[in-house]
């Protein structure tokens, strides 16, 4: 297709002619190899020694074969300053601060959003007053969709899995006596649209309030696998535009919102839709290079760009495989950054991510075993060295959490920080001669499947063409038969199942109508109210913003200036870009 | 004689909000498995599920369901169905996550399963005996 090399091509180029300082002698490798032979010939039993190596089969697992033991000659080439290093320098393995957590815990950031932005206003200033360190914004599907409250499609919907935001009032009531510039907001607007939509309400809300945009901490997601690839919904744009709006609330947002993270490179809803481990981290990292292609293209430094650019990972069950993922991806962003994109700023070469633990590996059978699950994936990811995390909750297989079972939640974050003491070494698992071999294997493989994506012609294309939708049916399906067969065991589901298993009452959210009907009314009242000639003439500013090439962010700060609802900015980018259907539909 | 129709038709879709699609992905898989037609038509106003139940003659109508509406657009799904005359031939499944109190209440508006988490046999069994119901034992 084109001669451009490939990510692998230029790292593996860079870096061939550097001189490797291997940390074992020849000598000493030469003798272990010997007395491994005869361990593994005389002392090891037969049928281990034919099952030496096993594919652990999880959900969401990568299956990535296993040996019974690891010894120096796993990793026999190892060159500690080259492969692992100290940790806050190069190459990043063993983590982004020299001192990780004895610096800075990692912030405990439970997501919550139910309820009428009243409601959430008052259950996120309960979180703070728990010691969460963060908000953690769920929106509700109407919102997430870019549906206003009281259109049609938003029927029996709104306010149940997240809070409503049609305007930039309901943001004043979210966000009333929380202190925005010293609290960091994740808000977590998935898409680039949803994105471009909902922020500039936040940021037309603390300019109401007089807070300045330079102070404000937090993160959006914006990603567009997410929108164009993850999400089921009615309506889709074209990947190729919807990645151009990501980029766009990028720019917007590096120029006018400093301290902002600007994109979330998703993995985890990707994994969590079904996929291995290793695709999920791929897909989030081809995303980041094609970004900062797009970027320089626009002139934009590298650096300038990418100090800002942060991860979001799921950690499933295969306990040792979660810490080396971490690392390696890690490490392998480092060199993506040094040698790809030839950054000079230590931040730019970070991999700064958000986990959270997994939600398709709770079982409703037996909910009080998801708190184990979730306190064994949280720990994962905090011995693999993560910035932030939120513990899904065990009642998570039943409903959003209830007020209990979010407390637990962060309650196991608190106990793993203050009472396992797992935070007070550094990368405590770095030198096992299994996890720094499991580290090798597993950024070997991210890459081939970043190498996959970019020859058959980058991120972008293999969205547009269906193949990762594709990709992931496969998943889903085989998954799912493993599942049945037993293959793939799940504790109290088909492994160990009571045979007099009765389901648990548990508390479930329930459907609250009069919040949808306050926010009709609110909605019927601003339309009255607002100047709606001014409406009128900035959509039709987007809509030609869109066409023409401008920044659309530019345009969708003065939308919601003049009070444009997120149903009337969402139909502007139809009108602009068209719709697309995703391959997946017969 | 017409052919005997020995494949069952099964339309799987979801209400216009929905984002999540793993449950319908892996039951689309399951029904396959059993060897039923399945088209997946993705998010629609009921209006629309009808519409293309009726385009293809299933003999089956699956709703996937995670984040709430599925009673309010459950009533509208049926009342749908009623108008277009197809609610007593066919067979109405709806599976997610929902409170299970309200499995009662889908049931007597017309579904003949509702579910909240089952296999592959539970959900060919039902759907093998709704259809007997709905099409009489010929």
């Amino acid at each position: 297709m084109n001669n451009e090399k490939t990510t692998r091509e230029i790292i593996e180029e860079r870096i061939a002619p550097k001189k490797r300082t291997p940390l074992y002698s020849r000598g000493a490798l030469k003798k272990i190899k010997e007395e491994f032979k005869r361990w593994k010939n005389t002392v090891v039993r037969e049928p281990d020694r034919e099952n030496w190596e096993v594919t652990p089969h999880t959900i969401i697992g990568s299956e990535i074969p296993r040996e019974l033991l690891y010894t120096p000659l796993s990793n026999a080439e190892l060159d500690y300053q080259a492969d692992l290093g100290f940790s806050g320098e190069e190459p990043y393995t063993r983590g982004v601060h020299p001192n990780m957590y004895r610096g800075r815990a990692f912030t405990m950031r439970q997501l919550f959003g139910a309820g009428s932005p009243k409601e959430c206003n008052r259950r996120m200033k309960a979180l703070l007053e728990h010691g969460a360190t963060g908000t953690n914004w769920a929106l509700d599907l109407a919102t997430v969709q870019m549906f206003d409250s009281d259109e049609p499609e938003s029927r029996g919907q709104v306010a149940t899995v997240g809070v409503p935001i049609d305007c930039v009032a309901d943001m004043e009531v979210i966000c009333k006596d929380i202190p925005i510039d010293e609290v960091s907001a994740s808000i977590v607007t998935h898409y680039p649209r949803n994105t471009a939509i909902v922020f500039p309400m936040y940021l037309v809300m603390a300019e109401r309030r007089g807070i300045s945009w330079d102070t404000l901490p937090g993160s959006v997601q914006n990603d567009f696998i997410m929108e164009s690839l993850v999400r089921s919904a009615s309506e889709y744009i074209p990947p190729r535009d919807d990645f151009r709006i990501q980029c766009d609330n990028i720019e917007f947002l590096r120029k006018n919102v400093p301290q902002w993270n600007y994109v979330t490179l998703n993995g985890y809803n990707l994994r969590e839709w079904g996929t291995s481990g290793i695709t999920e981290m791929a897909v989030a990292v081809a995303n980041g290079i094609e970004i900062l292609k797009e970027m320089t293209r626009r002139g934009h430094d590298i650096d300038w760009v990418a100090e800002r650019l942060a991860f979001f990972w799921a950690p499933a069950n295969d306990f040792f495989e979660e810490v080396a993922r971490m690392r390696a991806v890690r490490r392998l962003w480092y060199k993506i950054m040094k040698y790809r994109f030839e950054a000079k700023k230590p931040r730019s070469m970070w991999m700064r991510c958000h986990v959270q633990t997994s939600g398709v590996s709770l079982t409703r059978e037996e909910p009080m075993n998801n708190v184990i699950r979730a306190a064994y994936q949280a720990l994962a990811a905090v011995l693999g060295g993560a910035q932030s995390l939120h513990v899904d909750s065990f009642d998570e297989a039943y409903s959003i959490p209830s007020v209990e079972a979010s407390l637990l939640s962060l309650r196991t974050q608190q106990i793993i920080e203050a009472e396992t003491q797992v935070t007070q070494v550094v990368d405590p698992l770095g030198g096992s001669f299994y996890i720094e071999a499991l580290t090798n294997d597993i950024e070997r493989r991210i890459l081939d499947e970043v190498d996959e994506i970019e020859k058959m012609g980058g991120i972008v294309e293999v969205v547009t063409s269906g193949w990762l939708h594709h990709k992931v049916i496969r998943h889903i399906e085989r998954e799912q038969r493993m599942i049945a067969d037993g293959q793939i065991k799940v504790v109290g589901r088909n492994y160990h199942r009571d045979p007099n298993l009765k389901m648990p009452d548990v508390w479930v959210h329930e459907y609250d109508e009069k919040i949808n009907r306050a926010m009709g009314d609110k909605l019927a009242k601003l339309r009255r109210r607002r100047d709606n000639q001014k409406v009128s003439r900035c959509l039709k500013a987007l809509v030609e913003a869109c066409r023409r090439g401008d920044n659309v962010m530019e345009y969708t700060l003065e939308c919601a200036r003049a009070d444009v609802t997120e149903g009337e900015m969402r139909r502007a980018f139809i009108e602009a870009f068209g719709l697309w259907k995703p391959p997946i539909y017969g | 004689m017409a052919p005997p129709k020995n494949k069952i038709k099964v339309l799987l879709a979801q209400f216009p909000l929905e984002a999540h699609s793993r449950g319908i992905i892996t039951v689309a898989g399951m029904l396959k498995d059993a060897g039923m037609e399945v088209v997946l038509i993705g998010n629609e106003l009921p209006e629309r599920i009808i519409e293309a139940a009726i385009q293809e003659d299933a003999d089956v109508v699956g709703i996937s369901t995670y984040c709430g509406g599925e009673l309010a657009l459950g009533t509208d799904l049926m009342k749908v169905a009623e108008e277009k005359g197809i609610k007593d031939n066919t067979a109405f499944l709806l599976g997610g996550i929902f409170p299970p109190r309200n499995i009662p209440e889908l049931e007597k508006i017309g579904f003949s399963g509702a579910f909240l988490s089952a296999n592959k046999e539970e959900i060919v069994a039902c759907i093998e005996k709704a259809i007997t119901v709905k099409k009489g034992a010929g």
